[in-house]
């Protein structure tokens, strides 16, 4: 895995932005950008080479799975590793979340080490 | 029945059943409505009180100055104690992140420099294995070091659990962003039915428009309470397993 690879935080509390931008960083990442909803992550991910996007679904404006949603509508980023970091925790969600083509979903409150589990799973995936 | 009444009511059978015989369509249904006005009045009579009931309850929820005063102030006033909290416990949680992410680097600075003291110990014990008393004294040092990198590392997971505990902000903020809605969306119906029961005392601009409607599943329903029901799954290894039987 690349650890220089540029990696979005988006979520609409800064709290949560900071806890998981200190944990990619615990990981060995450092090169992390963040947003606070869909609204401003879209057009930051279609211009900032982004390789990794990290979202949270519940946020004002575009949600986390309509962000989901027009990556993968959208051809320059539809290969784009998405993994949702969320509190919402209803089984229809993370079937709607699976349909729309997430790689990875957490459910807060969550840790450090499931964290890192799902990166890894999620780029070993991507590379084989 | 008195004496009047029944021949009041014998001539409107006779009438109902002369219409009949004469097969006047027009003048039977005539006959039967006279023939069973007198029995839906009681009806109408119950209707009438009921409305008047109702117009009655109205008026006194439109006089109720109490509910003016909820909906006016309570209810605003309530959702700024909820906002407070929300900025409260983010200014907390800002201030302990902030402080574990200061104390994290210190403590890794404090590791990797007794790991060097360490080895630069070690080639001096070395270096003078000949000098027992020097020897011992680096031992006795290395120990120490030793039991500095333990408590170090001890710390650096601790300092990650504290950050990881700041997790509460933003699930405690969606759950308190939810009660908001909902006080702005009973705000605004109290403020709709007083408008309607008594426009003179509410003011126009107390008209709010309606805030969003119950999200629905896209919009995303918040975190879950821990009584939550089956449909929410109630693990990290729930939704392992939920992914894994759609094939991930």
């Amino acid at each position: 895995m690349d650890l220089n690879m540029k990696i979005l935080v988006v979520d609409d509390f800064s709290t949560m932005r900071r806890i998981i931008k200190n944990l990619l960083k615990d990981l060995g990442f450092s090169n992390i950008e963040e947003a606070d909803d869909g609204t401003t992550a879209l057009p930051m991910l279609k211009h900032g080479h982004f390789d990794f996007l990290v979202t949270d679904w519940n946020m004002p404006g575009m949600t986390g799975i309509d962000l989901l949603k027009a990556v993968r509508a959208d051809p320059a980023l539809s290969t784009l590793p998405v993994l949702m970091v969320t509190a919402e925790a209803k089984r229809e969600q993370i079937i709607m979340a699976a349909q729309a083509g997430v790689n990875g979903y957490i459910v807060k409150p969550f840790n450090g080490p499931t964290l890192k589990e799902k990166i890894d799973k999620i780029f070993e995936r991507v590379q084989s | 029945m008195d004496e009047e009444e029944k021949r009041v009511r014998l001539n409107q059978a006779r009438a109902l059943l002369a219409a009949a015989e004469a097969g006047d369509e027009a003048d039977f249904d005539r006959q039967l409505a006279a023939l069973t006005a007198g029995q839906r009045q009681p009806v109408f009579e119950q209707v009438g009180l009921m409305t008047r009931e109702v117009h009655e309850a109205l008026m006194a929820f439109a006089l109720d100055e109490r509910l003016d005063r909820m909906a006016e102030a309570e209810m605003p006033d309530a959702r700024d104690r909820l906002r407070y909290v929300i900025s409260l416990t983010e200014q907390a949680a800002t201030r302990t992140l902030a402080l574990a992410e200061e104390a994290f680097p210190v403590t890794e600075r404090l590791i990797e420099r007794s790991e060097r003291l360490q080895q630069q110990l070690a080639q001096v014990a070395q270096r003078e294995a000949d000098n027992r008393r020097l020897v011992e004294v680096i031992h006795t040092i290395s120990d120490y070091l030793d039991s500095v990198l333990g408590s170090g590392n001890t710390l650096k997971s601790q300092f990650t659990e504290v950050m990881m505990a700041q997790e509460f902000q933003d699930l405690s903020g969606q759950l308190l962003m939810r009660v908001i809605n909902l006080l702005e969306q009973l705000e605004s119906k109290m403020v709709s039915l007083l408008h309607l029961t008594s426009p003179e005392t509410v003011s126009g601009d107390r008209q709010k428009k309606d805030g969003d409607m119950p999200e629905d599943l896209q919009r995303g329903t918040g975190p879950a309470l821990p009584k939550a029901s089956s449909d929410v799954v109630k693990s990290q290894d729930d939704v392992d397993d939920l992914l894994a039987s759609l094939g991930f």
